[in-house]
Parts: structure tokens; sequence; C-alpha cells
């Protein structure tokens, strides 16, 4: 869940709303998620009267965003910080992803305390 | 098949796991410990030795090297060397992720403009990319063991094969 990735209908702005799919909400304090919120240093740089700026929002959480302004979708990545756990510290980031037959999803962490060999493949 | 092993796959069609890992090719292993600790980190390793030609890699090393980090713990790589072998994805590289996906999408919304938009973007920002460049390939109709396929692996080799990864392991 932490590390998910999201498609959002976004010309550049975001709505309340579809900041609580990204599993954020705007208080007062800053950008809040569960206990933890994120400080905002200029709150007029991500509020307007048209919503939340997607690419200052993206800048906050430390998440990248990409915008097609033309067909008004934007994709918002997952936050750098898992990956570079992964690359710094060695902890392997946890993903969830559908399986390949019999429906269902399966999580790296659904195997822990178990070595796992995980293999990058594709067919193209 | 040995007893106690589970043999999951997943289908991963956004490409998160790239993103997650820095992973710029397949096949792209890594050893994961118990505690969720990379043993090694992105790893040039292959189930047999089909590509050996291609890649000049013998898999049953890298067989021997698994089992043995199975039974003993020893993946044959310190912590120190792991640490930060594997160099971590440009911004442009990140944007390409996201610019694929966003092809797919509007792929699935029959936005074949946006969609091709989208992948030529992909495909700007990292042009060495395989996961990118070589995965877009059937998506746009085109073969990916044809001709297309060997002019980027020819330009991938002469740029040095960049890949985000241990090789030669």
């Amino acid at each position: 869940m932490a590390n998910d990735t999201a498609l959002l209908d976004s010309f550049g702005t975001i709505s309340e709303a579809q900041l609580a799919e990204l599993g954020w909400t705007l208080k007062p304090e800053g950008l809040c998620q569960d206990d933890t919120c994120v400080l905002i240093p200029d709150r007029g740089a991500l509020v307007s009267d048209d919503g939340l700026g997607l690419a200052v929002l993206g800048d906050l959480l430390d998440r990248p965003v990409a915008i097609d302004t033309e067909a008004g979708l934007a994709a918002v990545g997952a936050p750098r910080a898992a990956r570079r756990q992964a690359l710094d510290d060695l902890v392997a980031p946890d993903f969830t992803l559908p399986n390949l037959v019999g429906g269902g999803v399966t999580s790296l962490s659904d195997h822990r305390s178990k070595k796992r060999l995980l293999i990058a493949f594709s067919s193209w | 098949m040995a007893e106690g092993i589970t043999y999951p796959v997943v289908v991963d069609a956004d490409h998160v796991v790239t993103e997650l890992y820095a992973i710029s090719n397949v096949p792209t292993v890594v050893l994961v410990n118990e505690e969720d600790t990379i043993a090694m980190p992105n790893w040039s390793a292959y189930g047999s030795d089909l590509f050996s030609e291609f890649t000049g890699v013998e898999s049953g090393k890298q067989h021997d090297r698994i089992r043995r980090w199975v039974r003993e713990g020893d993946a044959g790589m310190s912590t120190s060397e792991a640490i930060g072998v594997v160099g971590d994805l440009s911004s442009e590289e990140e944007a390409a992720r996201l610019h694929f996906r966003l092809a797919l999408a509007l792929r699935d919304r029959g936005d074949q403009a946006g969609c091709d938009r989208n992948f030529d973007r992909a495909a700007e920002l990292a042009p060495e990319d395989w996961t990118i460049r070589r995965a877009m390939m059937p998506l746009q109709g085109q073969d990916p063991f044809g001709e297309n396929f060997m002019v980027l692996y020819e330009d991938w080799k002469a740029k040095g094969s960049p890949y985000h990864g241990v090789r030669g392991y």
C-alpha cells in the first residue's frame, strides 16, 4: 500500500478527494497520513482555487509526477524513499501485484521469514 | 519441485517493481533474506544457457551461488559491496516509467494518439532502458526480436551496455 503508484484525472491540479486516493489529507498542520504530517513551507504554492498543484505536491511527498495535459491524465510514482532504502540500506521494498493465474494478489511480504528469489522477467 | 518452496507468479503491467528496485532490463534477479534485507541486489542472472552466447554468462555458476545462499546464507557479496552497487534511476528514467504507465492507460481508453505521445516521451527520456524501449515494441506492433531490437541492441552496446545492477557474478 505504501509503495503504490497512482493514475489521476488531472490537468495539473487535483481535488482533496483525489488527494485522499493517494492516502493523504490536507490539514492546518500540513499534509497528513495517519500520524505523520509533512510541513507545507508555502501553502499558497500548493493550494489554489483550482485545487492542489500536483507538481508541488509531488515535490512535498518526494514522489515523481508526470502530467499529460492534453489527455488530462497524471501518473504519480512510488515514494522515492522506497527505492533509496533498497539501494542505500538494502531494505527490499514491498509490493503487491495480481497473480498470473487464479485471481487474487501476492505481496513480497506474504513470504516474510523465508528467503525469496525475486525474478523480474518478461515474455516481451 | 523442491518441498516447501512456492512459485508465485505475478503480473506487473505498470512496471512498478522497476521503479521500486531501479530495474532497467530483464532478467534481473534480487535475493531477499528472511527479514527483508537484500542479500544480492539487481543481478543479471539466468535460468539457463539459452542466451549465453549473447550474454557471456554461465548460468550454472549463478545457480551454485544461489544454492550456497539458500543453504549457508552466503550470497557471495558483502553488505558494504552491495550498498550503492546499483545506480539510482535518473529523474528522466523515473519520469519515463510514469509516461509508460500513461501510455498504457490511454491505450486502454482508446486514445491511440495519447498512447503514442507518451510512449515516445518515455523512449526519449530513457533511451537505453530495456524495460521501456523493448517493452514498447510489441505494444506498438513491432517484433521484440526484429530489426528494431537489433538496432537498439547495437546502440546499447555502443553506449557501454548500461545496466542498473550487478554483472559478472
